[in-house]
C-alpha cells in the first residue's frame, strides 16, 4: 500500500503541524519525517502537545495549518486512506467495557473489514495471552489487561502505522516490560510505529528516533544516543554543604572522574539519560 | 463484504441485549408512559369523552408517539455524548475507515430498535385494554418516522451537547414540553392562537395527527410531509456533526 505523492519514501511526513485552543497553542510548526518500519518517540511533559499531534495524524484532529501525509495520503484531504493503515492505542481506555474481549475485537474487525476475522482474532487474543478470557466482560479486567486487549485490538487489521499514546501509562513494571517486548515484536513485523511517552527508560529503550516536545514545540530530534552525546556521556552528582544537589555534564568518563576526584565523598557518577536531554535543553523536567 | 453501518448497529445491539437483561433499563423505558396511562387514561380519563371516543382510546396513539420519541431519542443522545466525552468509544467509529454517513445510519437504526422496542410494549397494553386502539399502516409509518426523525434529532443532541448534563437540559426544555403539548394528552385546536402556532413547528404534533388518523386526508398527508421533511434535515444535520468531528 502507498500513496501517490512525493515523499513516499516516507511513511509520516509532518510540515509546519499547528493547532490552537483558543489562545493557546498545543502544537506550534512541528515537523517531521519518519521512514517505514523505525520506532519513532515523541518525549515531552504532560501538555506538551504529544498527545495532540498523534490526534491530528490520526485524523481525530484538524490542524489549524500546516500538513502531515501517510503513507503518502494527505490526513486532512484523504482521511479514509489513512483510517485503513493506521492502528490507534489511545492514551485513556476505549474498549467497550459491557462487551466481552471477543466481542470488542470482533466489532473492531467488521468496522475495519479484517478478512477471515475469527482466526485472526484467536490468534491476537493468544498473542496477548487473553484467549482464557476472551468471554469476560473487559470491566472485569485490570489495566495491564485492558492494554493489551487494546494493542490486540489495533493490531487487529494489520495496520501499516501504530500510534500508541502512552502505552505503558499506569502499568507496573512488568506488564510494562511485557508491552515493550509486544512494541519490539510489532517492530520487527516490519510495521512504522509512533510512540508517545514520558518514560525515560521506555522511549530509550524502544525508540529508534525521539522527537523532544516542549510546550507545543519540537525542540530536538535524533537517535537516543545521538541526543544524549548531544549534552554529553556522563553526569557527576554531589550535594553540597548547603544541601543542595549539583548535576555536571560531562562529555566522557575522563572528564566525570577527573570531577569527582575533586570531591571527597558523596558523588555519584552515571551516564547521561534522555530526561537529562530534556532539561538540558529546555530548563524544565519531564513529569 | 456486510455494510458499513452494520458494525455499529451490531454494536448497539449487544449493549442493548445486556442492558435489556437489567431490570431497569426495561423499567425505565416502560415506567412514563405506564404512569400516563394509569393516571389520565384509567383514572382522569374515565370522566371524559374527546371526539365521542373515550379517552383511553384517544391517549393510547398519543403515548404511542411520545414513547416512541423519548425512547428512540433519549438513549442514542444519552449514549453518544457519554461515548463521546467521558468514554471516549465513539473515537474507534469516527477512525474506523467507514464513511460518516454510516456511522449516523448505524447509530439511528439502532435508536430506533430502542424506540420500537418500547414503543411495541405500549402497543400491546393498548391491544389488551382498549376496544378502540387497532395497529393501523397510518400508526406503523408514523411510528416509524418518528423512531427515525427522533433518533437523528438524538444524534445531533448527543453530538453537539458538551456534557452528560447538557443532554438532561435539553430533555427538559425541549422533548418534555414536547410530550405534553404537542396533542398526547388533549388535541392542540383547543390551545390559544398563539401557542398552536408555535406547537404546530413541532414534529411531534405532526406525528400525533398521523397516528390517529384512519384515512389519508390532506392534514394527514400535509403531517406525513413534514416528518419527512424533519427527518431529512436532521438525518443530514447529524451526518455532517458526525464528518466535521474535530477535538
Amino acid at each position: 500500500m502507498s500513496g501517490g505523492f512525493p515523499g513516499k519514501q516516507f511513511m509520516i511526513q509532518a510540515e509546519g503541524l499547528t493547532k490552537s485552543y483558543g489562545p493557546i497553542r498545543a502544537v506550534d510548526r512541528v515537523s517531521f519525517k519518519i521512514p517505514p518500519g523505525q520506532v519513532f518517540g515523541l518525549l515531552g511533559p504532560n501538555g506538551a502537545g504529544k498527545t495532540t499531534t498523534i490526534k491530528m495524524l490520526t485524523t481525530l484532529s484538524i490542524p489549524n495549518s500546516g500538513r502531515c501525509s501517510i503513507s503518502g495520503f494527505d490526513v486532512v484531504k484523504n482521511p479514509l486512506a489513512i483510517k485503513m493503515r493506521i492502528g490507534v492505542v489511545p492514551q485513556e481506555n476505549n474498549l467497550d467495557r459491557e462487551l466481552t474481549a471477543y466481542e470488542n475485537l470482533l466489532i473492531y474487525a467488521w468496522l475495519h473489514r479484517v478478512e477471515d476475522s475469527k482466526k485472526k482474532i484467536e490468534a491476537m487474543l493468544h498473542a496477548v495471552d487473553l484467549w482464557e478470557r476472551k468471554d469476560s466482560v473487559v470491566a472485569n479486567f485490570s489495566g495491564g489487561m485492558q492494554r493489551r486487549l487494546l494493542l490486540a485490538r489495533a493490531l487487529l487489521p494489520r495496520p501499516l502505522v501504530l500510534f500508541l499514546d502512552e502505552p505503558s501509562i499506569g502499568l507496573d513494571p512488568q506488564i510494562r516490560r511485557q508491552m515493550g517486548n509486544m512494541i519490539r515484536k510489532t517492530k520487527i513485523e516490519g510495521r512504522t510505529i509512533i510512540l508517545t511517552t514520558h518514560y525515560i527508560e521506555e522511549a530509550e529503550a524502544l525508540c529508534d528516533r525521539v522527537g523532544i516536545l516542549s510546550r507545543g514545540r519540537l525542540i530536538s530530534l535524533d537517535s537516543p544516543q545521538n541526543l544524549k552525546a548531544l549534552v554529553g556521556e556522563y553526569i557527576v552528582e554531589f550535594i553540597t554543604p548547603e544541601g543542595k544537589l549539583i548535576q555536571q555534564i560531562c562529555k566522557n568518563a575522563e572528564e566525570a572522574h577527573g570531577l569527582a576526584k575533586q570531591r571527597e565523598n558523596g558523588v555519584t557518577i552515571r551516564r547521561t539519560n534522555l530526561e537529562d536531554v530534556f532539561i538540558k535543553l529546555t530548563g524544565e523536567r519531564i513529569e | 463484504m456486510t455494510a458499513e453501518w452494520m458494525p455499529i448497529f451490531l454494536r448497539e445491539m449487544l449493549l442493548f441485549r445486556r442492558r435489556l437483561l437489567r431490570l431497569g433499563y426495561l423499567f425505565s423505558a416502560m415506567v412514563v408512559p405506564i404512569i400516563y396511562l394509569i393516571a389520565f387514561g384509567w383514572g382522569l380519563g374515565n370522566r371524559i369523552q374527546i371526539g365521542g371516543l373515550d379517552y383511553l382510546s384517544y391517549l393510547l396513539p398519543g403515548l404511542v408517539a411520545m414513547s416512541s420519541m423519548t425512547n428512540s431519542y433519549t438513549w442514542v443522545a444519552s449514549n453518544i455524548n457519554l461515548n463521546r466525552v467521558y468514554f471516549k468509544t465513539f473515537q474507534v467509529l469516527v477512525q474506523a475507515p467507514i464513511h460518516s454517513s454510516s456511522i449516523m445510519v448505524g447509530e439511528v437504526l439502532a435508536a430506533m430498535a430502542k424506540g420500537l422496542f418500547a414503543s411495541a410494549l405500549i402497543i400491546v397494553v393498548g391491544l389488551l385494554t382498549s376496544a378502540h386502539f387497532s395497529l393501523t399502516s397510518f400508526l406503523a409509518v408514523t411510528l416509524l418516522l418518528n423512531c427515525f426523525l427522533f433518533a437523528c434529532l438524538g444524534v445531533i443532541t448527543g453530538m453537539r451537547a458538551k456534557s452528560h448534563e447538557d443532554t438532561a437540559t435539553y430533555s427538559n426544555f425541549f422533548i418534555m414540553p414536547m410530550g405534553f403539548f404537542s396533542g398526547t394528552f388533549f388535541p392542540v385546536d383547543r390551545l390559544p392562537v398563539i401557542i398552536k402556532e408555535i406547537i404546530y413547528l413541532l414534529p411531534l404534533t405532526h406525528a400525533n395527527i398521523s397516528i390517529r388518523k384512519e384515512v389519508l386526508d390532506l392534514e394527514g398527508f400535509i403531517s406525513l410531509l413534514i416528518l419527512v421533511g424533519y427527518s431529512a434535515a436532521f438525518f443530514l444535520y447529524g451526518s455532517a456533526l458526525i464528518k466535521k468531528y474535530n477535538e
